[in-house]
């Protein structure tokens, strides 16, 4: 099977069972928050995509329209970007994102993938998306006590931090 | 927080003993030469080695440099050695390590910063997470730039060092040691980053043009591919604010409020369209 | 639950030994075999450790915030820093993501450069690899430093034929977006052959050594074993997968640079142990050396930096598109996602993710680590050889 073919078949999974309409070119399919779950796990146990690769959670600030009042275009919300892999050739990437509001929260993939405990307790570290039913979520990377995540988009790189932190 | 430098001392303890002992004054000079020459030239270093200047530091201390051969031996306690050598980025989870890895070695004691990170934090300087120079608390005898520093130039700075020591036992000294206390306010650093307002956003671009363009192929033109700069009239208005005074006095202290925000000051548009390329 | 030998990461300590009776160790974060700053803490009962509690972060930078104000051209010397020993394939990821995003065109010549580059930076990197790994050991390899100091001596050989490429010992910052900034010389052939003929006669003396040893057998064989499927499911992929026999290699499943051309071999190994993966390690370089030999004469003439005319790299503007790309780093998938449309209308990120193979390496130590004994922890670090720039980054 060559990448195309895989990605073809991806997307057609995407199309038939979690009832995306579009698959944008220069970007990865946006599913919705319900599916997500399913999705890997179908994913690995059904088409064999066993790699856990990389979650990447993002911040957006609200977005308004300056030319129009301010009219809000976007509220405040977060993204998450999961990425699998299957063993061997073609290596195929499979990789769809995930709209998440302030106050929600998305389903942790450590029940099926062992690699998302330490991604996700990252991606909480820097950007605070939180991951329902992890089984330790914690900082990683700042000390425990840091108020604040460093990603997200209205935290200053040049935050003071107090000393002996 | 501040160190305390009237605690440090260059004394080896042994010599406050033999000078106590009876009988061996006339020695004396002798002895002392001989506990300087020994002092200088058995540095036990312990490599405070984080990140790629640790790998140099490994470099330096393998069979290429060989820093065996001036009697320094990388020893992995600090209870055992005379040189903490700070290779690398110290971040504020582990700054408090440091200090107290620093405090854990027996004097005396010397410290050395290897690479830009450890003397004034590179340009993580200002990132949320990275302390901003270990001369914030620790002094700090002898720096060696570089990022990271061949091991050679660690080699160097050790041999500064070793003349240091000697300088200091022989009381020829001469130059007072100007050593900064460490700021209330650990995260910051002493002095300001060198904020220029009257620099034109255009030349930031044209350097970035030029270093973006070294080691283009022989089939293309590099004046070509530049794009024509905007009529001198076009360019944007910079601020005619005159730039602050430098007061003859020694700074203060300058604190995070204080220190000149960089998004404060308004970022000229600059058009920067292929369009306009030929 | 994800475990074949039924370790449980997050054991509830107070429940298991609610008189406190264990003993807690705690490795690091200066440790001289934590090859960098790193912590472990240990839960010890005698000398077997039951739990192990890794701490990361010590060596955060914050690279990822400070690429969303940068621009995609200043931050190739930033990562280079990240994974600090072998910085060719950070540059060679970033330089990769954003020309996948913008469709440029790499001039076959900077292709054949990159390969080699890779390919000695990976026998670079296995060298200090190896090197560390016996200090780490200590005696079984024949005196402490013994191999330390044989493996620098050819590590600082490679390293001199990049300073007389680049110019730099390391930190090289000659991969640009759509080509290369540094080109060979006539006489670049012709040392690396020099090189490379002594490496490969001295490798098998180092062969000799790891497989007559019994002292390293014994600390190695059996030590820390990693299942395939635990392997894939932490997503640890590189040397320390195919020692558990995943068969997955990127630079044979899904080749870039001019790896489609060649036939690259993959070894994997079915044990698991740090024995497997000294081999496999082992075999990769003699791979490296086999494949810089092989295409070091048939470098193709032409530009090394190629652009579409009025581009300048200077403003390489990526807009709101995401994208992942990745390539093979000694240590396995090196990947970088982008987000484009950042600061100054698309010339930075909006937000840059390094998808670190060393922090998936590293996320297995609570796996490992229990129900062996604290010499043998070490063994097990040495292996995984995490790199701690690249964990925290």
């Amino acid at each position: 099977m060559t990448r195309d073919e895989a990605q073809q078949r991806f997307v057609a999974l995407l199309q038939e069972r979690f009832g995306v309409e579009e698959i944008p070119d220069d970007n990865y399919p946006l599913i919705d928050a319900k599916h997500h779950f399913e999705l890997a796990r179908v994913l690995r146990e059904e088409f064999g995509y066993r790699i856990y690769s990389f979650v990447v959670a993002s911040h957006y600030l609200e977005k308004v329209d300056a030319k129009n009042d301010n009219a809000v275009i976007d509220i405040e919300h977060y993204e998450v970007a999961t990425g699998i892999r299957c063993v061997g050739a073609p290596a195929h990437l499979a990789s769809w994102r995930v709209r998440v509001e302030l106050d929600q929260s998305i389903p942790t993939l450590f029940p099926l993938f062992a690699g998302a405990d330490w991604q996700e307790r990252e991606q909480y570290d820097l950007v605070g998306v939180r991951f329902d039913e992890h089984p330790d979520l914690r900082r990683l990377m700042m000390p425990e006590d840091w108020e604040g995540h460093p990603l997200r988009k209205d935290y200053a790189i040049e935050t003071a931090c107090p000393p002996w932190r | 927080m501040a160190v305390d430098e009237s605690q440090r001392t260059y004394e080896h303890p042994l010599y406050q003993h033999v000078e106590r002992m009876p009988g061996v004054s006339v020695a004396l000079g002798s002895i002392d030469q001989l506990l300087t020459w020994g002092s200088a030239n058995s540095l036990w270093i312990f490599p405070m080695a984080t990140s790629c200047c640790g790998i140099e530091f490994m470099a330096a201390a393998a069979s290429g440099v060989d820093l065996d051969r001036m009697g320094s031996i990388p020893r992995g306690t600090p209870r055992q050695c005379d040189v903490m050598v700070v290779a690398g980025t110290i971040t504020v989870k582990m700054a408090p390590r440091v200090k107290k890895l620093w405090e854990q070695m027996p004097e005396p004691k010397w410290c050395v910063a290897m690479g830009s990170c450890a003397i004034s934090g590179d340009f993580y300087r200002d990132i949320y997470s990275v302390i901003p120079g270990i001369d914030t608390f620790v002094p700090v005898d002898v720096y060696v730039p570089g990022c990271p520093p061949n091991p050679e130039a660690l080699m160097h700075g050790l041999l500064l060092l070793q003349e240091k020591i000697r300088m200091v036992r022989e009381g020829t000294l001469t130059r007072e040691e100007v050593r900064p206390e460490s700021p209330p306010n650990l995260n910051r650093p002493a002095i300001g980053r060198l904020q220029d307002p009257e620099r034109d956003p255009l030349t930031d671009e044209e350097q970035t043009d030029s270093a973006a363009g070294l080691g283009f192929g022989d089939n293309l033109n590099l004046a070509q591919i530049r794009r024509p700069r905007p009529e001198p009239e076009l360019r944007p208005q910079v601020d005619a604010e005159p730039r602050p005074q430098v007061d003859a006095e020694p700074r203060p202290q300058v604190d995070a409020e204080l220190r000149p925000q960089v998004d404060a000051e308004p970022q000229p548009e600059v058009d920067a369209d292929e369009e306009s390329a030929p | 639950m994800h475990s074949v030998t039924g370790v449980d990461p997050h054991l509830d300590i107070e429940t298991y030994d609610p008189s406190a009776d264990l003993m807690v160790l705690n490795l690091g974060p200066q440790h001289p075999s934590t090859h960098g700053v790193f912590r472990v803490k240990l839960y010890l009962d005698g000398e077997i450790i039951i739990k192990a509690v890794p701490y990361a972060g010590y060596l955060h930078r914050g690279v990822e915030k400070l690429c969303e104000e940068l621009t995609f051209v200043q931050i190739i010397p930033i990562v280079d820093k990240n994974d600090y020993v072998s910085p060719m394939m950070n540059e060679q990821a970033i330089a990769m993501a954003c020309e996948a995003m913008l469709g440029i065109e790499v001039p076959p010549r900077a292709l054949y450069l990159r390969t080699i580059f890779a390919e000695l930076q990976r026998l670079a990197s296995h060298l200090l690899w190896l090197g560390t790994f016996g200090m780490d050991l200590g005696g079984a390899l024949g005196g402490g430093a013994t191999l330390f100091m044989y493996c620098f001596r050819e590590r600082e050989t490679i390293l001199g034929l990049f300073e007389e490429v680049t110019g730099c010992r390391f930190h090289y910052n000659t991969h640009a977006v759509g080509g290369n900034r540094h080109d060979i010389t006539p006489k670049f052939s012709c040392d690396t052959k020099t090189t490379l003929e002594v490496i490969e006669k001295r490798l098998e003396e180092y062969v000799q050594i790891f497989s007559s040893n019994r002292i390293y057998r014994a600390r190695t064989q059996g030590i820390g074993v990693l299942d395939g499927d635990l392997a894939n499911s932490l997503g640890i992929t590189g040397p320390l997968a195919r020692a558990s026999g995943v068969d997955h290699d990127l630079r044979r499943d899904a080749p870039y640079h001019i790896y489609g051309e060649l036939d690259v071999k993959v070894f994997t190994e079915s044990a698991g142990d740090c024995f497997a993966r000294t081999l496999v390690r082992l075999n990769e370089m003699y791979e490296s050396i086999r494949i810089v030999r092989e295409i070091i004469d048939s470098v193709p003439e032409g530009p090394i930096l190629g652009m579409k005319p009025g581009k300048s790299p200077g403003h390489i503007k990526i807009d709101a598109s995401q994208g992942y790309s990745c390539i093979e780093s000694p240590r396995g998938e090196l990947g970088t996602y982008i987000i484009g449309g950042g600061k100054s209308r698309g010339a930075s990120a909006y937000r840059l993710k390094i998808r670190s193979p060393s922090l998936h390496a590293a996320s297995c130590i609570p796996y490992l680590f229990p129900g062996h004994t604290v010499s043998d922890a070490v063994a097990i670090l040495g292996t995984l050889d995490p790199i701690m720039g690249e964990v925290d980054r």
